[in-house]
């Protein structure tokens, strides 16, 4: 029995040691890449750690936490249309639910696990990924309906968020209810405010001039006893900061209505889209769409293997030099891959499978990739070079023919595709 | 212990063995579960479930509750069925069983009942991944463990009835089988380990966790063909060997497959996979009910491979001890350091 007690006590003693494994509070990682980037634009050799630490900070009284987020409060931007605080709490935090299944913490149960804590697409599973998950913080999207170099609309995101993106590691959320579907689409904005805050912050810390003033800072502390000048300069300062994120959010909240209008798909006879798809091929493999030149002769997504995609070009640039790339890998840049185009010939586009989404893509290209936006014929111009609304609906009927069409011998693809039809 | 000796003992020990470890297999089914919907925090208090005694709780309320609740309740109720299953196990052993060995080991099982449920009430008032994780090994130890005394308490050891033990063929076939059971516990403590991953952890962490977990897999794979190998010839002589081999070679096919499945159910086909339109077109559906259950059923696998493992090495360890104990001047030493151990035990009865 005595050693039925020890083995007892030894079992409560390692419950007493457990009670202080609680997990630490999580924390947002720093853009140890921009700030590096930012330093060598500036011609420094690094930030200071104070300079580092008062971004932090910043970012803290305007964001929040990752347990406790908070919306910015800037006077010029309408952050309410973009962001609602309690479905931002709803995702952030440890993951729960309560009696009646309300959840809490749905950003670290469903994404943090890929695109981490701090949406910089560098979760514990992200090495493994490819496509590597998306770094909210430049605030890029591929798969949106408005202009290249424009936010998503809210609904782009939650078409992502719904439908996931086929052939990669991006599921669909559609299992989820549509409150917590929100809540994820609006975590992912905020954390995509935040990154964009923090390269804007990080930029005017590398602009200080430290050479004139050691301890020059964006926002300087005022003490008590401080004169009403330095009062008045440090206001000063926080309003600069405000007014930094007043443009990052309302480039958010422009593009809530920004999608490029199409027109609609024009009705078409079998005879009549027979001929729209051999248009669209000639556009295809012509100069000014050009898609040949990526997309390979035979549209197998082989015309260009050795590209990058924006998040890495950013840093490695074209040189593609290994010692550069060695040192943004060490800061965390996931190790930079090749971008492969879309092998149209499988008929599966991750942006989404409706011709509506194909001409998206065509017309406003992919934001951070590649893949170009149309050059549009400007109107009442007949003969300037360029792509007409039309032209596009006839390169969406081509590529929506290729799963079809023969590699061997392509031009009789547009006969067998009217016979298939008439059948 | 004779034949007539074990023949008399009591057979309830063993049949409480049994049904714990029946109790406990849907234990880490269900556990498994709550991890793969990470409803580890639907109830935040413990030991009670939203203020009440555990076995209080309105049942209509846990039943037609949220999923999430549903599980984590569930589970905590059949830990609990668990525990009053090794109480009685306890008190039975101790009044019917005279081994020592066995007595301690009986309460050595409801010993780890309970610090498992102390981890498993930890992890909530704590809210820890690194605690959910050992909560998560535990289980399938404290499962092996089971194996191990339901061999023990077996009134049908192993042996040989038809020839004089072959015991030098046994003390092998019982290292090769420890080894293995070593190896899945090891192979288990990695998959627990990229189950809980902390949020913050970096890339190359859940690299090297996988990695090692596909490494120690195809070690497991080959420690088992080879288990089956050996012991096909000596099965042939001491029954229930055979079966446990067999199983093996069984439950790591299945393993497999489980865990590619469990790959592609979580983060999609392999990028080497993407010339194929099945995996070009292939979507995750996030916390579809095949994930939860392709997922949880990989890891409730690995559980069962570490039973089997055990119930191998046991059995094994314990013919080489009958064979020894009946034949000690052919084998003077004990076949392995398990039967070693064993050995001096029951000579020691």
């Amino acid at each position: 029995m005595n050693r039925s007690l020890l083995i007892l006590l030894a079992a409560t003693a390692g419950g007493v040691a457990l009670a202080g494994c609680g997990s630490p509070a999580a924390e947002y990682r720093r853009y140890e890449t921009f700030a590096h980037k930012a330093a060598q634009d500036a011609g420094i050799e690094k930030l200071k750690a104070s300079q580092l630490s008062e971004v932090d900070d910043l970012l803290a009284a305007f964001y929040g936490t990752p347990d406790e987020p908070a919306i910015p409060a800037v006077e010029d931007a309408d952050i309410a249309s973009v962001l609602s605080l309690p479905l931002l709490q709803m995702a952030a935090g440890p993951v729960g639910s309560d009696e009646q299944g309300r959840p809490r913490g749905l950003y670290r149960e469903h994404c943090a696990h890929c695109h981490g804590i701090t949406g910089d697409g560098n979760g514990p599973t992200a090495a493994f990924l490819n496509p590597y998950p998306r770094d909210y913080r430049p605030g890029k999207f591929k798969f949106k309906s408005t202009p290249v170099g424009g936010k998503p609309t809210h609904a782009d995101l939650k078409k992502v968020l719904l439908e996931g993106v086929a052939g990669t590691a991006m599921p669909s959320f559609k299992l989820l209810t549509d409150i917590e579907v929100e809540a994820l689409t609006q975590y992912v904005i905020y954390l995509s405010l935040r990154g964009e805050t923090e390269r804007e912050l990080i930029r005017m810390q590398a602009e200080l001039d430290l050479d004139s003033e050691p301890n020059a800072r964006l926002v300087n502390i005022v003490t008590e006893n401080a004169t009403d000048e330095e009062r008045q300069l440090q206001q000063e300062q926080m309003a600069a900061v405000k007014e930094k994120i007043a443009t990052v959010v309302n480039k958010w909240t422009g593009a809530m209505d920004a999608s490029v209008e199409i027109p609609p798909r024009p009705e078409m006879t079998p005879e009549e889209l027979v001929e729209s798809r051999k248009l669209g091929r000639t556009l295809f493999y012509g100069s000014i769409a050009n898609c040949v030149k990526c997309h390979g002769d035979s549209a197998l997504g082989d015309g260009q293997l050795t590209d990058y995609d924006d998040w890495t070009k950013e840093f490695i640039g074209e040189g593609k030099d290994p010692e550069v790339v060695a040192q943004y890998v060490a800061l965390g840049l996931p190790e930079p891959r090749n971008i492969r185009p879309r092998n149209l010939r499988m008929g599966i586009y991750r942006g989404g499978m409706r011709p509506i989404d194909i001409y998206w893509r065509i017309r406003n290209g992919i934001e951070g990739t590649p893949m170009p936006a149309a050059t549009m014929k400007p109107d009442g111009d007949p003969n300037a070079k360029g792509l007409t609304p039309d032209d596009i609906w006839h390169i969406v009927n081509y590529i929506e023919s290729l799963p079809y069409e023969s590699i061997s011998n392509p031009n009789d693809a547009a006969e067998r595709a009217l016979e298939r039809m008439r059948m | 212990m004779s034949q007539r000796e074990i023949q008399r003992q009591s057979p309830w020990p063993h049949r409480l063995a049994v049904l714990l470890a029946l109790v406990t297999f849907p234990l880490i089914w269900v556990g498994g579960l709550v991890t793969t919907y990470d409803a580890g925090m639907a109830v935040p208090d413990w030991p009670g479930t939203y203020g009440y005694n555990l076995f209080a709780y309105p049942w209509t309320t846990w039943v037609a509750g949220p999923w999430d609740l549903f599980i984590e309740h569930g589970h905590r109720l059949l830990g609990a069925t668990a525990g009053l299953v090794a109480i009685a196990l306890v008190i039975v052993t101790f009044l019917t069983e005279k081994r020592t060995v066995i007595r301690f080991a009986a309460a050595g099982a409801l010993v780890l009942v309970v610090v498992q449920g102390a981890l498993g009430g930890a992890r909530v008032l704590l809210d820890a991944r690194l605690v959910a994780m050992i909560h998560g090994c535990l289980g399938p130890a404290f499962f092996a463990y089971l194996a191990a005394l339901i061999a023990a308490t077996s009134c049908r050891p192993p042996s040989s009835e038809r020839t004089a033990a072959p015991v030098s063929t046994l003390g092998p076939l019982a290292r090769t089988a420890w080894i293995l059971a070593a190896l899945a516990c090891g192979q288990l403590i990695l998959g627990a380990v990229l189950r809980h991953i902390p949020y913050g952890a970096t890339p190359q962490v859940f690299r090297i966790a996988l990695v090692f977990h596909l490494v120690v897999a195809a070690a497991v794979v080959l420690q088992v063909g080879w288990t089956a190998v050996q012991a096909w010839p000596v099965g042939r002589q001491f029954r229930g060997l055979r079966s446990p081999s067999l199983a093996l070679l069984a439950l790591v096919a299945l393993q497999i497959v489980l865990g590619l499945a469990t790959y592609v159910a979580k983060y999609s086909w392999p990028a080497w996979f993407g010339d194929y339109q099945f995996a070009a077109a292939y979507v995750v559906e996030e916390r579809s009910l095949h994930q939860a259950l392709v997922t949880t059923a990989h890891v409730a696998g690995g559980s069962l491979i570490l039973f089997t493992a055990v119930t191998l090495a046991m059995r094994s360890s314990l013919a080489a001890v009958s064979g020894e104990s009946r034949a000690p001047s052919a084998h003077s030493q004990p076949a392995s350091p398990f039967s070693a151990l064993l050995w001096k035990r029951r000579t020691a009865l």
